[in-house]
């Protein structure tokens, strides 16, 4: 049995009381209740019948049989069984002799058999009917309930039920049906047709064996093609007929055309159930999904629309968090810094700064004791190296050549003496693509205010990748230049920081000259265009201090 | 861009053998038959879903060249999937494998998951790897195992996703723990209830299972 029949059980159970405990239940559960399944199912049992509502109880009982194992259905059902028992024996043999009198029994076979089996599924048994094969009762519920509806008769609750279930299943089936023989959309038809009311012999003959079986209620007895039952029945025949009405009319036709239309009639239906079936299993089984989906546990019913409310409320939610994170996200720092890799490159020079100076201090401490304090001032002196000089003055503006190709002059003037073939070009390819866009014309100051953090976070994210490829190359440089190479980073960083510090002055003075908008909007975004300047100076600090046991290890 | 969760992954294996080419097939669906040589690490990323969740894979693309070696051993920690892969081409590549993974074992956390992978399957004429040495190397290791072609594509994602898919059943089972990074594992901004990416502490993972149709 599927596990997931289990959840509905158990959730039908707590369902009767509070159906938003059990909606609750049921989302959660989704796989541990297996452990449950036989004491549920015990439990459901026994509750089903004391249910205050009929309807939906005996809507439930008719699923669950399609699962539950015939043993439970004895116990379930076996108060009615003692005392329905004769009668049902009495009615079924009643039916049997009408038509195996008329018909010898040439096609009883096919036909009958699916009586038989009818009877198991929700109704006692009589000892024979045990040996009903378990694998095909799926396919008798359905028939069954095919014949339930079309009776108009029928003084079973669950033909309500059934009927309700089958509309379901046949919109449901569509695809599935269509793919039927000729043989199979005739007996829908048949099916539309009858439950409209138009009789045919098909359906008149289903309805007396109906009428039987809903007297009986406990009817398992359609016969079976077991000579010593049709003996008995025939003798029987004349003195049991207590649904004369109904049968008396139908006779005739059983008689003669009957019992063939019958036979291929049920076959028919038969091949819609299993097709049913197969369809409506497919990828469900036990059909949990579509039992909950069409509410026919009974606590579902009221919950279904509930689950619809609270899903389009935590979509309606959703939306509008995603709505004021995009808004946030266009113009947080942090974020466009790692969308340009500013973090992973940072993330990696440290992972490469912590491995060094876990190298120099084994160094420190293989080496002896007498030469331990040299080293460490030998670090000392190249830390110092690395210190940031006071802020220069000298801002030589270059005339002839364009800001790039300033920039470009200053660093590769910077870290002449590193020793190193330095990559440039990704920073300077970005300068110049962000004075290109402040040269255009019409900008609004959030458009700006935008680009500004954006650019401010992707030359950064470019200097964190500089100082991480420096450190790189730096570790597999054979012949080290401490000094040089401490200078020649410690300019760069001077130069980087310059150049941050431009890009920021380039923004607030764009949005500086925008006079038609908002004074306070606009200096708020100048405000933040120069603390995220100033952010990117300490990121670009901080990956100028990692590289410093890189520059330090060439030196020990 | 917002996602439940990231992984990182690296990339490793003897130089030539096609890793910045996978990566490369991977994060930009294209193929550029020469390359330079990688410089100790470069990184790309893609977004990918698995079971309905955004997952970013940041993947750590290393130096194959030796004089690297010892800087990229250094990237292998916090890593949660690895990528290592020969060239079906040269057999020297496939051979020092055992080298690799003693390596990726040591300086990697135990759960890292490994996919070895045969590279430049569409070099058939010039193969010196058949596919069931990789098997057999793959099955005695414990790894998984997949041929792929940089050049044509096939199977660049299905390793990328494959791995991706055997970390997140990891994480399903418990057998990692997101909230440390260490295990190449973070959670995505999107679970943080301020809303930065700064302050990303794990809200832990959204409501599990959750209702069907």
């Amino acid at each position: 049995m599927p596990t997931s029949d289990s959840d509905d059980f158990e959730s039908a159970d707590e369902g009767q009381n509070s159906p938003q405990k059990k909606e609750r239940k049921k989302r959660l559960s989704s796989s541990n209740y297996s452990d449950n399944l036989e004491s549920d199912q015990e439990n459901r049992k026994g509750q089903s019948k004391t249910y205050s509502e009929p309807k939906k109880v005996e809507t439930t009982d008719g699923w669950d049989d399609f699962d539950i194992d015939e043993g439970s259905e004895i116990t379930k059902v076996s108060s009615e069984k003692d005392t329905s028992g004769p009668k049902c024996e009495d009615t079924t043999k009643t039916l049997n002799a009408t038509t195996s009198n008329t018909d010898k029994g040439a096609s009883n076979d096919s036909g009958w058999t699916d009586f038989d089996d009818w009877g198991d599924t929700d109704i006692p048994k009589t000892g024979k009917e045990d040996t009903t094969k378990q694998p095909a009762k799926n396919i008798e519920e359905v028939t069954e309930r095919l014949a339930a509806t079309s009776t108009a008769t029928s003084t079973k609750n669950e033909g309500w039920g059934w009927g309700w279930g089958m509309d379901s299943i046949l919109s449901t089936a569509t695809a599935g049906i269509t793919n039927l023989t000729t043989q199979v959309s005739q007996g829908i038809s048949t099916v539309l047709e009858t439950s409209i009311g138009a009789p045919d012999p098909e359906e008149l003959a289903r309805k007396a064996s109906q009428s039987v079986e809903n007297k009986n209620k406990g009817e398992d007895s359609v016969p079976k093609d077991t000579n010593k039952d049709k003996q008995e029945e025939s003798t029987n025949s004349d003195a049991q007929f207590p649904f004369g009405s109904l049968l008396s009319g139908v006779t005739k036709f059983v008689e003669t055309t009957g019992t063939k239309v019958l036979a291929g009639g049920l076959d028919t239906l038969e091949t819609i159930g299993k097709k049913t079936m197969e369809v409506l299993q497919d990828g469900d089984p036990g059909l949990a999904k579509k039992r909950a989906m069409l509410g026919l546990d009974s606590a579902d019913k009221p919950v279904l629309s509930q689950v619809l409310r609270e899903a389009k409320a935590k979509a309606d939610e959703e939306d509008r968090i995603k709505e004021q994170k995009r808004e946030a996200k266009e113009v947080h720092y942090e974020t466009l810094f790692d969308d340009f890799e500013g973090l992973v490159h940072l993330e990696a020079l440290e992972m490469l700064s912590r491995q060094v100076s876990m190298r120099i201090e084994e160094r420190i401490r293989a080496a002896d004791p007498s030469k331990r304090q040299d080293i460490k001032e030998t670090l000392q002196q190249v830390a110092e190296l690395c210190e940031m000089p006071e802020e220069d003055d000298d801002e030589e503006e270059s005339g002839d050549t364009s800001r790039p190709d300033a920039l470009h002059e200053r660093l590769q003037t910077a870290t002449r003496d590193i020793g190193l073939k330095m990559q440039y070009q990704p920073l300077i390819k970005h300068y110049k693509e962000t004075l290109e866009w402040l040269s255009t014309g019409d900008i609004s100051s959030r458009a700006v205010y935008k680009r500004g953090v954006s650019s401010l976070a992707h030359a950064t994210a470019l200097a964190v990748e500089t100082y991480h490829k420096t450190a790189e190359m730096l570790l597999v440089k054979t012949r080290r230049s401490t000094a040089d190479e401490a200078d020649a980073l410690t300019q760069m960083t001077v130069v980087i920081t310059k150049h941050i510090g431009d890009i920021a002055t380039l923004f607030t003075a764009r949005l500086n000259s925008i006079t038609d908008e908002d004074k306070e909007q606009v200096s708020n975004h100048i405000t933040n265009i120069f603390l995220e300047a100033d952010n990117s100076c300490k990121y670009i600090q901080n990956a100028f201090q990692l590289a410093l046991p890189i520059i330090q290890i060439g030196a020990v | 861009m917002a996602y439940a969760y990231l992984f990182k992954y690296i990339i490793i294996g003897d130089t030539g053998v096609g890793k910045s080419c996978l990566l490369l097939q991977f994060t930009d669906k294209r193929f550029q038959p020469v390359h330079d040589l990688t410089i100790g690490v470069e990184f790309g990323a893609r977004m990918i879903t698995i079971d309905g969740k955004q997952i970013k894979l940041q993947i750590w693309d290393t130096a194959g060249q030796e004089a690297f070696r010892s800087i990229t051993r250094s990237y292998y920690r916090g890593a949660a999937g690895a990528l290592l892969v020969y060239d079906i081409t040269r057999r020297d590549t496939f051979n020092h494998l055992t080298t690799w993974l003693e390596d990726a074992r040591q300086h990697s956390n135990s759960n890292m998951v490994i996919m070895l992978i045969g590279n430049k399957s569409d070099l058939e004429s010039r193969r010196e790897v058949k596919k069931e040495e990789g098997e057999a190397f793959a099955r005695e290791h414990g790894l998984v195992f997949m041929e792929t072609s940089a050049k044509t594509a096939a199977n660049v994602e299905e390793a990328f996703i494959n791995t991706a898919k055997e970390i997140y059943e990891k994480i399903q089972e418990g057998v990692f723990d997101i909230n440390n990074e260490a295990n190449g594992i973070k959670i995505g901004p999107q679970h943080s209830t301020g809303g930065g990416a700064s302050g990303a502490g794990g809200a832990g993972a959204g409501a599990a299972g959750g209702g069907c149709c």
